[in-house]
């Protein structure tokens, strides 16, 4: 299969690759970057697991092909933080108990993000209506909302 | 209640999940070696057929590495070694040599340079299949004397044991007399219940990655709630020494239960790594996931009888459980669901009958409470329907006859028992029922409208571990390595896993308690395996913080012993005049003789000092048993809101009350109360692994979006569901703790049930509760 060169900037740093034109950008992230976080919840699109920003957008990379994204910018769980300060979201997924297993946790704080640099007053039913595609087994999902409504506000600044 | 005061234990430190927001933590599915192969595997579409031959010769032409039945040991073994050996059936190879039980089934693997080229190398494996049968989905069927039989014979320890009617394995439990006793009830009230399959719908799909080492062993890393019973497991069935077989600890993204055993996945992994002599990674996809494991449905028909005044006087509990494909514990699970029932309430008189069944399905295996949500949703709703006939209130009837302080719990069915020591039931109900507005509740009758509310009560435990005065069926014991560092920072080496509940973070904090380190100075959470760890038989039975920290506790404290002697040794005074303590703006431990706090020396000091001196490491190793398995109890009082034009339920409010002693982890034990609060509304209202009665496939077709979880949406309110904790101490437990994990699953579905019957006067006796099914009864009811 013919390969298909692409440069983007992945956390701030940019990457030039040859990726085959059926390559998923999941792959690509976990496999050739070795940016872990970002996890394989199902493959299909159901879980959220995967999410990343595109251009400040949440997308699925298990549904995302790599080739797509020449050009573009992309932000994984590894590249919020600025050094070792946390971003905003992710000292209020970790002071709300909303982080149990962890394994949705880069997709729903990656999705989390996106929301409320959309709308930064979000209501509670906002949050919980954006959030729905991003699944998790273990919290119950009400600490995660509670960690998303203290960030309200807040991002802003950040 | 004993009072205590605490540095660490019942604070939340934010620290302790920062690998997880930041996507640093390393779950199995993120290990990768290089030079790995990948690995794919190939399962069966049909539910029963005979294997006739495997021929992979061109998937090898293509430079794959292959395994089917023929290359597997002949080993015959059961994936969960937590049971004791005679107490434990077997009735699987890694790969099945002569015929297949269930859709799914793995029947061959490949592996091979990319994920790609396996599965090319897959579709070139050929299947010869023989006979193929229609499947047996349903109980009755199944047990039906002409049924095909879906075992021959099994192994129970090393005896033979043939399978009759598919009958797994059965179960029996007498107390007293119950003929006596119904004799003496004024009211008996009888009816059937059952649950559903559930998928664990763990976050972290089954993984495994296999080194072969040169000198003949392997190190491997895979989703698991016990890394020692997997090395164990993997010894045995590949004739490789326990000392060469090494199994790395790695975090765990969700498990419930499905990790318990070793993943059928696991020894697949290994058996390629080997034939290829690379290293080897297997992920599995969803839909493989859904087709590995399930709850433990069960039939229950059940009769209780009461005096006027409340007071019990029998219980018949007879049990139907079916399996699937294979045994993993059908027999300590029917042992636990005796012991969920009999410890619920003072039947004074039961009889106890369980029957385990074959069919052509998932295996079941352990889903959080392992048979104690079915069963409470039959006895609660059961004790319900008496209170209602006896006019009695229902938090009354509990109080009344709930089994508590003194008395006797069977924590891991009859052969585990202990003496309750510790018991907030009586607060749980009392305080809840205040929390809930239990006394403005309406009944049935009076709701109108279309949209009805209201409210159901129901109360659970789980065990606490399971450990009894006495060794009973089930092997439990944890153990740890502590050391203290040069500079006065602390390791803890141990085996014991977190499912994401916080089992390391309480584990770091009992070790800070003890030693008076801070916590930011101990390490627990990375960096051990079986060989730099002594035994953790699995963290299941939520028994982390009540054993395995209980071991943890011990091993800190004999590391107490010996800082204080040698630290004695410094002072020039006895190690019982010295007083440890914790000097947070030093950000170090102390020791000071007593009532002398100038004259300290810190941790980091001593430590030093044993070190450049040459004296020694300041560290102890041990395992430690339990001796009790004390109930840790639940209380749910649950709001629901039932619309009777769609048959769609809500539940706008919950109070739960949770008795677990002392709480170390404050933040996440509310956590796993709420979290398991969203996966009871799962069995309550959504969630069912549907088979085709034809093909033998889920109806779902391994999909999660047609086997629908809670989401945000399907939650109450922030702020809408209320936790409190019993004020109580368990004198047994590591600084007063007992456990909750699955505790807080046990009765919510039983508080749903109740709760929708006070909204619209309809019992459901079968989960889940769908709209379909509230709508149909409706139906019935109008006479429509």
């Amino acid at each position: 299969m013919k390969k298909i060169e692409i440069e983007f900037t992945i956390n701030g740093k940019k990457r030039r690759l040859s990726v085959k034109p059926n390559d998923l950008l999941i792959n690509i992230i976990r496999n050739d970057l070795f940016l872990t976080g970002s996890k394989y919840g199902c493959g299909i699109g159901e879980c959220g697991a995967c999410t990343v920003l595109l251009n400040g957008e949440p997308v699925l990379s298990c549904l995302t092909l790599a080739a797509t994204v020449d050009g573009k910018e992309i932000t994984t769980i590894e590249g919020l933080a600025i050094g070792d300060e946390l971003h905003p979201m992710q000292k209020a997924f970790l002071k709300n108990g909303a982080v149990q297993c962890g394994f949705c946790t880069p997709g729903m704080i990656l999705t989390a993000t996106a929301l409320l640099k959309e709308n930064p007053n979000s209501t509670e039913d906002e949050i919980r209506d954006y959030m729905r595609g991003n699944l998790c087994r273990c919290t119950g999902y009400i600490q995660i909302v509670k960690a998303i409504k203290s960030c309200e506000n807040n991002l802003e600044t950040s | 209640m004993e009072k205590q005061q605490f540095d660490f234990i019942g604070k939340s430190f934010d620290i302790k999940n920062i690998g997880k927001a930041t996507g640093k933590e390393i779950y199995t599915c993120d290990v990768n070696i290089p030079g790995q192969l990948y690995a794919v595997v190939l399962r069966s579409p049909f539910p029963h057929a005979e294997i006739k031959k495997i021929d992979y010769s061109q998937a090898e032409k293509m430079g794959a590495i292959c395994i089917s039945g023929d290359d597997v040991p002949d080993i015959l073994y059961n994936e969960r070694i937590v049971s004791i050996p005679e107490k434990t059936y077997r009735d699987r190879t890694v790969l099945p040599k002569d015929k297949v039980r269930h859709v799914g089934e793995a029947v061959a693997a490949c592996a091979a340079e990319t994920e790609e080229e396996a599965f090319m190398a897959l579709k070139k494996i050929k299947v010869e299949w023989g006979k193929k049968w229609r499947p047996l989905i349903n109980l009755d069927k199944a047990m039906d004397p002409d049924a095909l039989q879906i075992y021959d014979h099994v192994y129970l320890g090393e005896e033979r044991v043939d399978i009759n009617n598919n009958i797994a394995c059965e179960r029996n439990v007498d107390v007293g007399d119950i003929e006596e006793g119904f004799k003496e009830a004024d009211e008996i009230v009888e009816r059937t219940f059952s649950t559903q399959r559930v998928y664990h719908m763990q976050m972290e799909t089954k993984s495994a990655v296999c080194v072969p080492e040169a000198d003949g062993g392997i190190t491997v890393w895979t989703t698991s709630q016990g890394i020692h019973n997997v090395r164990i497991l993997l010894g045995n069935i590949f004739n490789i020494p326990l000392s060469k077989v090494n199994v790395k600890r790695t975090t765990l993204g969700g498990s419930f239960g499905s990790s318990i055993q070793m993943n059928s996945i696991t020894p697949i992994c290994v058996a390629l790594a080997l034939k290829a002599k690379r290293s080897v990674k297997l992920v599995t996809t969803r839909e493989e996931d859904i087709y590995d494991h399930s709850k433990y449905p069960l039939k229950t028909i059940l009769k209780i009888g009461a005096k006027k005044d409340g007071t019990l006087t029998a219980a018949h509990c007879r049990v139907w459980v079916e399996i699937g494909g294979h045994n993993i514990q059908a027999y300590p699970y029917l042992g636990c669901v005796a012991g969920w029932f009999a410890s619920l309430y003072k039947w004074k008189n039961l009889k106890y009958e369980g029957t385990a069944v074959y069919t052509n399905k998932v295996p079941s295996c352990a889903m959080q409470g392992y048979g104690n949500p079915q069963i409470n949703f039959a006895v609660e709703s059961l004790i319900d329907i008496l209170a209602e006939k006896l006019d009695m209130d229902p938090i009354e009837i509990r109080l009344k006859n709930y089994v508590g302080k003194g008395d006797e719990f069977w924590g891991q069915g009859p052969t585990v028992r202990s003496i309750i020591r510790s018991c907030g039931v009586e607060e749980m109900l009392i305080e809840g029922s205040k929390l809930a507005g239990w006394d403005k509740r309406t009944l049935p009758s009076k709701k109108k409208g279309d949209i009805r509310r209201g409210i159901g009560v129901a109360r659970g435990f789980h065990t606490s571990g399971t450990g009894g005065p006495n060794p009973g069926e089930v092997i439990d014991y944890s153990g740890a390595t502590i050391k203290i560092n040069e500079d006065g920072s602390v390791d803890v080496l141990t085996a014991l896993m977190d499912h994401g509940g916080g089992t390391w973070d309480a584990g770091a904090k009992v070790v800070a308690e003890v030693l008076k380190v801070p916590y930011s100075k101990v390490s627990i959470y990375s960096g051990v395996d079986t060989r730099t760890t002594v035994f953790d038989v699995n963290t299941h039975a939520t028994r982390g913080v009540y054993c395995g920290c209980g071991a943890i506790k011990y091993v800190a404290e004999k590391v107490k012993e010996i800082l204080l002697n040698y630290a004695a040794t410094l002072f020039k005074d006895l190690p019982e005049n010295l007083e440890l303590t914790c000097n947070e703006e030093l950000g170090q431990a102390v020791i000071c003789p007593r009532g002398i706090p100038q004259n300290y020396m810190t941790l980091g000091e001593i430590a030093e000092h044993a070190h450049i001196t040459s004296w020694g490491t300041i560290a102890h190793t041990a395992t430690l048993r339990q001796k009790n398995c004390p109930p840790c109890f639940i209380t749910h009082f649950v709001e629901v809101e039932v619309n009777t034009k769609t048959g769609e339920i809500k539940v706008p409010r919950a109070v739960i009350m949770g008795d677990s002693g002392t709480i170390i982890n404050p933040d996440l034990w509310e956590g796993q109360i709420i979290g398991a609060f969203s996966r009871g509304l799962g069995f309550s209202l959504l969630e069912e692994t549907k088979y085709d009665l034809n093909n033998g496939k889920l109806e779902c077709n391994g999909m999660i979006t047609d086997y629908k979880i809670p989401t945000t949406i399907d939650m109450p309110k922030v702020g809408s569901i209320t936790v409190r904790s019993a004020h109580t101490y368990e004198p047994t437990g590591p600084f007063g703790a007992k456990g909750m994990g699955e505790a807080a699953l046990s009765s919510v579905g039983s508080a749903v049930a109740i709760a929708i019957y006070n909204a619209i006067g309809i019992r459901f006796y079968e989960l889940p509760i769908t709209p379909e099914k509230v709508l149909k009864a409706l139906k019935e009811k109008e006479g429509r």
